[in-house]
């Protein structure tokens, strides 16, 4: 187990808990194969776009 | 492919979302959801799994103020992961690390998401018409 996660750095957490996360979502909200896949891929994106727009926006803060 | 489909009671409902709640996947299994219960247990066990991997903190029962109380509420919804993290998490956590601190809140994210997955074995056991 430690030898799959243990080494995560913090984006390739952040990758895993979006894919995860919208992988669930998709298949609590959506039907079929096409509807769930689509809606994976668009909250999967959408968690990277806001993660890596909330850390430029608290960069500033960070000097 | 046609789905089997098994009759809606009340009591099937209790059923699925306590086996669900205690294995996640486990209350779509009965319910002979197939691929739902396969991604279900997947999903929150590899965030559980990743969470504890990475040191992150378990919520006791014994909580000391609103936080922690709400932090055991959350892990609580992981099951059996919940049950077995000292025995899988062998190290014990360092939430002085970020690494550690976000394992926290993946552990904390697997119960959240449990207890939605649980929700919707209850509403498809008692003969709802969920996704």
């Amino acid at each position: 187990m430690n030898a799959l996660f243990g080494g995560l750095t913090h984006f390739g957490a952040l990758l895993f808990f979006a894919l995860v996360v919208s992988l669930t979502f998709a298949f609590l909200s959506k039907r079929g194969i096409a509807e769930r896949a689509k809606y994976t891929l668009w909250a999967f994106l959408a968690f990277l776009l806001v993660a890596i727009g909330i850390g430029w926006l608290m960069y500033p803060f960070s000097q | 492919m046609k789905r089997e489909v098994v009759k809606g009671t009340q009591m099937m409902g209790i059923v699925a979302a306590i086996a669900g709640w205690m294995v996640p996947g486990l209350g779509h299994l009965v319910l002979r959801r197939w691929s739902k219960a396969t991604v279900y247990f997947l999903c929150v066990g590899g965030l559980a799994l990743a969470g504890l991997a990475m040191r992150g903190g378990v919520f006791g029962a014994d909580a000391a103020d609103l936080f922690d109380r709400l932090g055991f509420f959350a892990d609580l919804g992981a099951g059996i992961f919940y049950f077995l993290a000292h025995q899988i998490q062998v190290a014990g956590p360092d939430v002085a690390h970020a690494t550690g601190d976000y394992g926290t809140r993946m552990f904390a994210a697997a119960g959240m998401l449990n207890f939605l997955i649980v929700l919707e074995a209850y509403d498809i056991g008692r003969g709802g018409d969920a996704k």
